[in-house]
């Protein structure tokens, strides 16, 4: 019993360690980042208010995430001084599936699900250097309005973006 | 017996149901406890010209469509704005381009002269899960000399948390509508596209080229 319990208390102690190694590669702060309206690639059929939900979400997911002092709109002026600080975010919706409720309900296990494909990429504003490219796959019980959708995949797309971002400054 | 009641309170029942559909169908009336006053409170700084023009704002114009561009949610009782949009969005732009020095006394001693064509205000369709408020305007910014005009695009957006309280609601609905006018506003006065519209109108007025602001 007591062989077991210092095990476990090692184990835990490794956990902690290994996860404070994990936090010290910190994402550098930049002045500004601009997220872009999403293009959607061909065949891609979603709603044209969809975008601009998913543009709203993911600025604000920006703002959470505190990847910069300040999130700009799209086409927004940005000081030459600030531009090599800068990130600029854009991408496309590559796959959209509407997924399919009386699948979902009869087989389960997340088959018929709504489905979202992105493909992003950041770039450095002053000399457009790619500092990381993105892919999100998001899923959603199809009962859910599709715009959920862009919830979930905003949030992704932004975790993502910062494990990028983490490594390219590594 | 037994079945004769049923049948009333069944009766009943439906009868009660076709009333509270036909009360709930009905269009809500603005009253005090259900409008919001919108307003932009500080004014959007705006990027710096190098010869400051001087902008007018000659009409703001409703584009959106909407029957009732007031009523800005129609459940629990509706809520409504207690100006029209148009005069929300002029006396915000007016206010910032005041604070910029931007804004000319009046129409014949403008260098610019604006004319405003509002799509959007209010609320958009969102998640569900939370009120998206979205604004969206077009600018045509015209050369009174030269009659040359630019249009200029700009659109905000805002996110904000559902509610389950009728005051909260108001609440939330009323910072998202200011968030997203803010930001449309911030859009347009800061935008890459008023610089260029601004450089390439301002040749014959005099005004150079654009720099962002440093705040």
């Amino acid at each position: 019993m007591r062989m077991r319990l210092y095990l476990a208390a090692v184990a835990l102690v490794l956990a902690c360690t290994g996860r404070a190694a994990a936090g010290t590669g910190k994402t550098p702060q930049y002045k500004t980042v601009e997220a872009k309206h999403f293009a959607q690639a061909e065949g891609v059929e979603l709603d044209p208010t969809f975008g601009d939900y998913f543009y709203a979400e993911l600025r604000q997911e920006l703002n959470k995430a505190k990847l910069a002092k300040e999130v700009i709109g799209e086409g927004e002026t940005v000081d030459d001084a600030d531009a090599p600080q800068s990130i600029v975010i854009s991408g496309t919706f590559t796959e959209y599936k509407k997924g399919s409720v009386v699948k979902s309900a009869l087989i389960g296990f997340g088959a018929g699900f709504r489905s979202l494909k992105i493909d992003a990429n950041v770039q450095r504003r002053s000399d457009k250097q790619n500092l990381g490219v993105m892919h999100v796959h998001v899923k959603a019980n199809p009962r859910w309005n599709p715009e959920t959708l862009a919830k979930f995949a905003a949030r992704q797309l932004v975790k993502e973006t910062k494990d990028e971002l983490k490594k390219t400054a590594k | 017996m037994a079945s004769s009641s049923r049948f009333t309170s069944g009766i009943f029942l439906a009868a009660f149901l076709l009333i509270f559909r036909a009360s709930a169908a009905q269009d809500p009336k603005p009253t005090p406890g259900n409008t919001i006053k919108v307003q932009l409170g500080d004014p959007v700084a705006a990027q710096k010209f190098a010869s400051s023009p001087k902008l007018w704002i000659s009409e703001v114009i409703d584009r959106s469509a909407n029957p009732q561009p007031k009523l800005v949610l129609k459940e629990r009782g509706g809520l409504f704005l207690d100006r029209q949009p148009t005069e929300i969005v002029r006396e915000a732009l007016e206010q910032s381009l005041k604070a910029a020095n931007l804004l000319a006394a009046d129409a014949s001693s403008a260098d610019l002269v604006l004319k405003i064509y509002l799509f959007q205000f209010g609320l958009a369709q969102g998640s569900g899960l939370d009120f998206f408020g979205k604004v969206e305007f077009a600018a045509v910014v015209k050369n009174p000399k030269s009659g040359q005009t630019v249009e200029v695009r700009a659109a905000g957006t805002s996110i904000a948390k559902r509610a389950v309280r009728k005051k909260s609601i108001e609440k939330n609905v009323q910072d998202d509508i200011e968030e997203s006018l803010r930001d449309a506003l911030r859009n347009f006065l800061r935008g890459q596209q008023l610089k260029d519209a601004v450089g390439e109108l301002g040749k014959d007025t005099g005004s150079a080229s654009a720099v962002p602001p440093n705040a």
